[in-house]
């Protein structure tokens, strides 16, 4: 994937800055998105009785499946982390020192609970942790859409605490879409997926950046796709140059 | 303020009088008296306490916890078995609560598809009349339950609100293959640093019919007495559940030689450090009280 590094719009930028999270609908459309799908399906045959034989040896959550290693299945998975319609808001977010960390490929499965909480991923006293939301396919409201309390990621917000019910969460804000929109959302807020009251698994994909800082730099954390890092910006990108 | 051991073990050695299967953690000739038990209590006043029944599912196998419960009923409550191909499960059960003292039943499986993506009916899952036959007759179900189950819980949960449900030991569901004796006779159960509930059991705290035994640290954690690093579950456990639906127990006898009974009175402050008096109160007595309603003391 070529990177295009096209920057926030004003309008974007605060909405960063003030909520904490930005909603890019159609971000992935077209070939592209079949493709993804396509990769999405291929990969959760190939590794679905594997992670049901983890979860019986109690290695592995029941409650969402993550594909394992995507990033070595199929290039797909490895042009979306630098994909033109999020990474130039990274680029612009962090400074221009976007790391990637990983991926998570997931499908959660319908559970009359929520298969998470409402938790900010890391402190403020991390680095700036970003994530991006996929939806591969169409999540409605009530199917375990993902969800954002704007403005709790930023100091002196707060405090929140973890209601047991996830619709009591004061002033937050559910993010339903259809498939190929992508949520790129600050860490420090809170957020969680919502109960899914539908008949259909949730299938989305989480990309998990930060502002790079060397503790964080793990040069063979993806060597196995050392061949498709042919630029110098993909290199940095994934930490495979300190 | 009362004090209950929430989950333990006593046993006779295998006779007539008192039949049980015998296993490699309990062989025929080893004997966990209750009077070895009171003793305990005695000498760390703990007041009551819930025997869960070892040795064997059968009626007549339960010989000796009920004789325990007929001969101390100011100081026990009981837990059965349910043989895993028992014709007429109610019946069982209802059997061995009528001599009054077992007031609940373990289970071990629920019976249901092993993959998570696939749809469940809870009406078609084995465990299905157990569940209802508890909600007629307010039995507790005492959960320990494999890891390939873990997910059926919510389903089950949801559709028996009634149903007092207490999670064994930090509310673990143990791997298939994870099991082991150890070399001080406990069992051990080989478990992941990243606690295998969190996304399971944990997220149940949202129903106020389930509680979670503060139990079995010995048999998961990497770490000795006071098993320092199983402090963050316990945190998880007491945000998300809160005091009034944590039960200490101590899982006698398999912590009687290491670390001994009275380190294990004292888990909760090392593990907890951060709670009220009031609140460690609850997990070392209160909540096991109104929850499994344990009959007061004269």
């Amino acid at each position: 994937m070529e990177t295009e590094a096209v920057g926030p719009t004003p309008e974007q930028k605060v909405q960063w800055e003030e909520e904490g999270y930005i909603v890019l609908e159609n971000a992935l459309h077209g070939a592209q998105l079949q493709r993804l799908q396509a990769a999405f399906d291929k990969a959760t045959v190939e590794c679905k009785e594997d992670w049901l034989q983890r979860v019986a040896r109690g290695e592995a959550q029941p409650t969402f499946f993550d594909i394992p290693d995507p990033l070595e299945r199929d290039e797909i998975f490895v042009d979306i982390v630098d994909h033109p319609s999020w990474f130039g808001l990274l680029q612009d977010f962090t400074g221009g020192e976007t790391l990637f960390l990983g991926p998570q490929v997931r499908s959660v499965p319908v559970w009359p609970v929520s298969y998470t909480g409402w938790h900010p991923d890391v402190p403020l006293s991390n680095p700036l942790h970003i994530k991006v939301q996929i939806y591969v396919e169409d999540v409605s409201e009530n199917s375990g859409e993902f969800a954002f309390v704007p403005g709790s990621h930023r100091a002196g917000s707060g405090p929140y605490t973890r209601p047991k019910l996830g619709e009591s969460m004061p002033g937050h804000r559910r993010l339903p879409g259809r498939a190929g929109t992508a949520i790129v959302f600050n860490s420090y807020g809170w957020h969680t997926a919502m109960d899914n009251a539908t008949t259909a698994p949730r299938r989305s994909i989480i990309l998990i950046y930060e502002k790079r800082t060397p503790e964080k730099v793990r040069p063979d954390a993806f060597k196995a796709i050392a061949r498709l890092c042919t630029t110098p910006e993909r290199r940095a990108l994934f930490g495979m140059e300190v | 303020m009362v004090r209950i051991d929430a989950h333990l073990h006593v046993f006779a050695k295998a006779s007539d009088q008192f039949p049980r299967t015998a296993t490699d953690l309990a062989p025929g000739a080893r004997e966990e008296s209750v009077e070895k038990f009171l003793n305990c209590m005695e000498k760390h006043a703990i007041d009551q306490a819930m025997l869960v029944q070892l040795g064997g599912t059968q009626i007549g196998e339960h010989a000796y916890l009920q004789h325990c419960l007929k001969t101390y009923p100011d100081r026990f409550l009981g837990i059965g078995l349910i043989p895993s191909d028992c014709p007429d499960p109610q019946a069982h059960m209802d059997r061995l609560a009528e001599g009054g003292g077992i007031v609940g039943f373990r289970l071990g499986t629920l019976g249901g598809p092993r993959d998570p993506f696939a749809p469940v009916d809870v009406r078609t899952l084995e465990s299905y009349p157990i569940w209802r036959h508890a909600a007629e007759r307010d039995y507790v179900l005492w959960l320990y339950l494999r890891a390939a189950d873990a997910h059926l819980t919510a389903y089950l949960v949801e559709a028996f609100p009634q149903v007092r449900v207490v999670f064994n030991h930090l509310g673990i569901c143990p791997g298939e293959g994870k099991f082991r004796i150890d070399e001080h006779g406990r069992p051990r159960i080989e478990t992941p640093s990243y606690n295998p509930s969190q996304h399971t059991v944990y997220r149940l705290a949202r129903y106020e019919n389930v509680a979670v035994l503060l139990s079995g640290q010995y048999a998961f954690a990497k770490e000795d007495y006071p098993y320092g690093d199983l402090m963050g579950w316990h945190r998880t456990l007491y945000n998300d559940f809160g005091p009034d639906r944590l039960m200490w127990a101590s899982d006698a006898p398999w912590i009687y030689e290491k670390p001994g009974y009275g380190p294990l009175t004292e888990l909760v402050d090392e593990l907890l450090p951060q709670i009220s008096q009031s609140e460690k109160a609850a997990i070392m007595g209160g909540t096991a009280q109104r929850f499994l309603r344990f009959p007061q003391r004269p």
